[in-house]
């Protein structure tokens, strides 16, 4: 039981933390990137492109056709 | 965002018509979305590994595909460089979530070591939560095409 519940606030610690790393992003002059500037950055080129998309098709594929 | 306060497509060459933005078109807007939520609430609907399930998967994706790389909209512009450490925050966070992910993969995600998708698998069983979560993919999709 309490590997679980660690397990479970291992989860939702990460994505707090990506949420937190959102908001300090949003901040002014913030060194840190948002999701969108970084994504953009990264699909710059066809190749980053291709690949965040097709992660994204997986994503669907993984919660939503199995 | 400070990307968003760019100029909104800066990839049209001059010249070249400017595709119709969805905020001078309010109307087309709610039906673009009214068409999202309902394909999202029919899409909730299917029953996991069946062929339909498949299909609403697919089919977003080869929309976005052929947006991406056949039409494509009109793209937000990325930064010109990221900061490393600013950057690193995100990557060491995104490297823990699969580093967790992928221990409680080895373990077989036994019921003491759950991976996110059992956790997520059983949210997902109430209907309307399905469609929400289909509709986010759906945005995220689009979202995704014009960066």
């Amino acid at each position: 039981m309490v590997t679980r519940v660690v397990t479970i606030a291992g989860f939702a610690i990460v994505i707090l933390a990506l949420f937190v790393l959102e908001f300090l992003g949003r901040r002014k002059n913030s060194r840190i990137p948002t999701l969108g500037q970084w994504l953009g950055f990264v699909m710059r080129n066809r190749v980053g492109r291709f690949l965040i998309l097709l992660g994204w098709l997986w994503l669907g594929w993984h919660y939503f056709a199995r | 965002m400070a990307a968003d306060n760019a100029p909104r497509w800066p990839d049209r060459p001059p010249g070249q018509p400017q595709l119709p933005s969805l905020r001078r078109h309010p109307v087309r807007k709610l039906l673009i979305g009214a068409g999202l939520v309902t394909y999202s609430w029919f899409a909730a609907s299917t029953v996991p590994f069946t062929r339909n399930a498949l299909l609403i998967v697919l089919v977003p994706g080869a929309v976005v595909g052929f947006m991406a790389y056949g039409r494509p909209p009109a793209r937000i512009p990325p930064p010109e460089s990221l900061d490393v450490t600013g950057f690193s925050y995100w990557a060491i966070t995104i490297a823990a979530l699969f580093e967790w992910e992928a221990a409680a993969f080895k373990d077989s995600s036994q019921w003491w070591h759950p991976a996110l998708t059992d956790l997520v698998d059983p949210m997902l069983d109430a209907h309307p939560v399905k469609a929400a979560a289909i509709l986010i993919w759906l945005l995220t999709g689009w979202g995704l095409v014009r960066r």
